[in-house]
């Protein structure tokens, strides 16, 4: 068989839409936007209900309808989705915080991210949370307006479509209405949610720890929640050679002039070359 | 035993209590993830039968155990109840850290809710290596355990660390 | 022996011990607390089920997931793709291949690449294989669970020959970080698959043994029958999948009705469901499932298609921007993960619903008023794995 990812192609930045040999199930023409009209039936029903209230709405074709509505509206959409297109499973609930991470970096990636204070990653000190600049915020699918969203999904088991929508939660009060009282099964989503992100639901009948341990301090999913462990010390498979104890900072670039930097690179010029995959 | 405490046991006595202890250890039937499923093969599977090094996995009380195998990621939440069964269990007693997890964080090494390691909690005697390690490996790591006893003082081995009550 | 000194440790424990008793909320000192866990042989791991009793009958449930929480939405978050497949493995660890598939469809999903046919059947076997190692321990472990031990003898000497079989493919007995965006990591080794048809007859034989050992016999009926019951609509609101859903009468399969890209639609399977949505039904209905998906794995053996098991992917991977969800009828439920991605080396944000979550969470409406040995049962036959619980 052929090895999988041959390298005949250099450093990719094409991405798999040219490189797939196989066409993409649906239609051959790549103009043609393919129409979904049951999914296009069932934002009809949103929007009747709720004319400009449906602040956006996204439709992949034969897979998925997206509908973001206002807060005051996020009781009833839901409730609609269960009654009128009859969602009555409740797939999940939660949320998501657009914000660029400041601490980002991949364990591949030869270089730390630059913090948003412009302070080197590389020295562990305790820089505060750098504030999120709005302009860097960019939603996904259904657009939005916050940084923060929660997004719930809901199937009708009978016809197997779905519903997922999506509620904007502004910045200076983080808190969304319940959804305990059509679905019991929020209960555990909506718990969790508030411990990852901090987002009250009003009305919820007990908001609580679910994961974490009762003195735990923060909000895990948020973006600018550190992780502490990789401030410290960064990844150790990111060069094949531990630098020598006798170095200072534990975090010597591996090209250094020391023999092991020297072993690293040619390491890594020959798995460019030979074109093995970069995948392990 | 007077003998034991104060230290005077002649070799013939410590080799024979040694043999005795390392050969018929009491696993206790814990696990916490992943490791727990190899660790149950090693057990419970006619393939790797742990039985026949002497080890029995039977007791489900740490209050009957002389052994702990604590396999699987040991969370800051589950710490305090690792700490709590060590500590009920009766001395002499052994652990085996089995797998990454347990050994230093594993592939969780940068969560912000696993303990990077069991040996910040309890002694580890054995670390035995791997995400999961096969079953083979653990029985290594038991067979590791017993040369260690082997060569044990057992007075040392039998005054253990003493129990505070608070 | 450790560096922590006792003092600190006991400190540790001190300022940990409070969070402890918070999680216990008496209001009345009528009744009695019983805790079951985080270590309690029956508990499929370190699941705490806080118990009030008013004899020997519950009042009030309360379940503590999170003994094994590990975090694993943010850490999808600093990882690259290939990484994360490494990750997610170790989620539900019974069947760990299924754990893969979701992902990477999604994945696939978001830079629109479809998988050569030859990996999709391969990836489909192994997919219905996983299922089978997880269910055979569930149902040896069904007989611990109620107080039969010998099952669990017969599942895990039978749990081998599977077992096998993946890591002869794969190299890995679980965890086999196998699947690829775009198909495979490697292709079948020769003769693989006469050995897997074998080894399908064993567990053939094996469900059949258990049916003989376990539902057949009078104590386990007793013990099952009309305890638990969840009524069809609770199920749904709960988000209950899988089995448990089926066994209350739903007649829902995400590999029927969905259409993902594994190689489900091109064998000829059936659903089983169950009405009575009791304990025994769920059991049931996974005994039923395993003999089917070993059905399934036989009529895939015969028909896999030649070809390449990858297709044309770079070298570096990064997924196009935009959104994806994909869920799939794993061996616990339907567990699906939804990709965020925004064209970088590793996603954005992955949500990961995984089956057990939901699954567990209808336990405090389920175990009022229920027995003490009750309690058990319910917790075997819904069964969860902890990694599913608390990701």
């Amino acid at each position: 068989m052929s090895d999988p990812s041959a390298g005949d192609t250099d450093v990719a930045e094409e991405t798999g839409t040219d490189a797939a040999a196989e066409a993409p199930e649906g239609t051959e023409a790549a103009e043609e936007v393919p129409r979904d009209e049951v999914r296009e039936k069932q934002l009809a029903v949103f929007t009747e209900a709720f004319g400009d209230r449906v602040l956006d709405s996204h439709i992949v074709a034969g897979v998925d309808l997206w509908v973001r509505v206002d807060r005051a509206d996020w009781v009833a959409a839901v409730e609609l989705a269960k009654v009128k297109l009859g969602c009555t499973f409740f797939d999940f609930l939660s949320g998501i915080d657009w914000a660029p991470s400041p601490w980002g970096r991949y364990e591949d990636a030869l270089e730390d991210a630059p913090r948003a204070n412009g302070s080197s990653p590389s020295i562990p000190v305790n820089t505060g949370i750098p504030p999120v600049d709005p302009a860097t915020v960019e939603q996904g699918f259904a657009g939005g307006a916050t940084r923060f969203q929660v997004f719930a999904r809901l199937i009708n088991v009978k016809d197997g479509t779905s519903v997922v929508l999506k509620v904007d939660v502004p910045d200076d009060d983080l808190s969304v209405p319940t959804l305990t009282r059509l679905f019991a099964g929020a209960n555990w989503h909506e718990r969790e949610c508030w411990e990852m992100f901090g987002f009250t639901f009003d009305g919820h009948p007990g908001l609580r720890h679910l994961y974490l341990p009762g003195g735990f301090e923060g909000h895990p999913l948020r973006k600018d929640f550190p992780l502490v462990a990789r401030m410290v010390k960064p990844w150790p498979g990111i060069v094949d050679v531990e630098p020598m104890p006798a170095t200072d900072d534990p975090e010597a670039a591996p090209d250094e002039e020391t023999a092991a930097g020297d072993a690293v690179e040619a390491a890594t010029e020959d798995q460019a070359s030979t074109g093995e995959e970069g995948t392990q | 035993m007077g003998l034991v405490e104060s230290g005077k046991l002649p070799k013939s006595l410590t080799t024979l209590l040694n043999l005795s202890r390392r050969y018929s250890m009491w696993c206790y039937q814990w696990g916490l993830a992943c490791c727990a499923i190899e660790m149950g093969a090693a057990f419970a599977g006619p393939r790797y039968d742990v039985m026949r090094l002497g080890v029995i996995p039977l007791p489900a009380s740490p209050r009957q155990a002389d052994l702990v195998v604590i396999s699987g990621t040991v969370t800051d939440k589950m710490a305090v109840s690792i700490k709590r069964l060590y500590e009920q269990m009766p001395d002499p007693k052994y652990v085996i850290s089995m797998g990454s997890c347990t050994n230093c964080g594993g592939p969780y090494w940068d969560s912000y809710s696993v303990t990077k390691g069991v040996d910040q909690i309890v002694p580890v005697d054995v670390y035995v290596p791997g995400c999961p390690p096969r079953p083979e490996a653990l029985l290594e790591g038991i067979v590791l355990l017993q040369q260690k006893i082997r060569h044990e003082d057992p007075a040392t081995r039998w005054r253990g660390d003493p129990i505070v009550v608070q | 022996m450790s560096a922590v000194t006792d003092r600190q440790a006991r400190a540790y424990i001190d300022a940990q011990a409070a969070d402890m008793r918070v999680n216990v909320e008496l209001e009345t000192d009528e009744g009695m607390t019983l805790n079951l866990g985080p270590q309690h042989p029956a508990t499929h791991g370190t699941l705490r089920v806080i118990a009030k009793l008013d004899g020997e009958q519950v009042v009030w449930a309360d379940i503590v997931p999170g003994y094994m929480h590990r975090g694993y939405e943010k850490l999808c978050e600093v990882r690259t793709y290939p990484q994360v497949t490494t990750l997610i493995n170790r989620i539900d660890w019974l069947g760990s291949f299924a754990n893969e598939v979701p992902f990477i469809l999604a994945a696939e999903r978001l830079m629109d690449i479809e998988a050569p046919p030859r990996a999709k059947y391969i990836r489909t076997i192994l997919f219905e294989m996983a299922r089978i190692a997880n269910i055979v321990l569930f149902l040896g472990d069904l007989g611990v669970q109620l107080g039969a031990v010998t099952p669990a003898f017969y599942a895990f000497r039978d749990r081998e020959h599977v077992l096998d079989q993946i890591e002869s493919v794969t190299g890995g007995r679980f965890h086999p970080n196998f699947d690829r965006i775009g198909g495979l990591k490697d292709d079948l080794p020769k003769g693989w698959i006469a050995d897997t048809k074998a080894v399908m007859e064993r567990m053939r034989t094996y469900c059949d043994e258990i049916e003989d050992l376990l539902f057949g016999n009078e104590i386990f009926e007793a013990r099952t029958r009309g305890v638990g019951v969840i009524p069809a609509d609770v199920a749904l609101s709960y988000g209950l999948t899988g089995a448990n859903v089926r066994a209350s009468g739903v007649d829902w399969d995400l590999r029927r009705d969905t259409i993902v890209g594994l190689a489900h639609d091109e064998v000829d399977w059936r659903v089983w469901t169950h009405p009575d949505g009791d304990s025994f039904a769920r059991c049931w209905v996974r005994l039923q499932e395993t003999r089917e998906a070993t059905k399934i794995v036989d009529q895939l053996c015969d028909k896999i298609p030649s070809g390449p098991i990858m297709a044309k992917v770079p070298r570096i991977i990064k997924v196009p921007a935009g959104e994806a969800y994909v869920e799939t009828e794993n061996p616990l439920g339907a567990m699906g993960y939804y990709v965020v991605s925004k064209g970088d080396l590793g996603p954005f944000r992955v949500k990961i619903r995984s089956a057990s979550f939901s699954n567990v969470s209808v336990l405090p409406w389920l175990l009022k008023g229920v027995y003490v040995p009750d309690i058990i049962t319910i917790l075997a036959s819904l069964y969860f794995i902890l990694g599913d619980i608390d990701r």
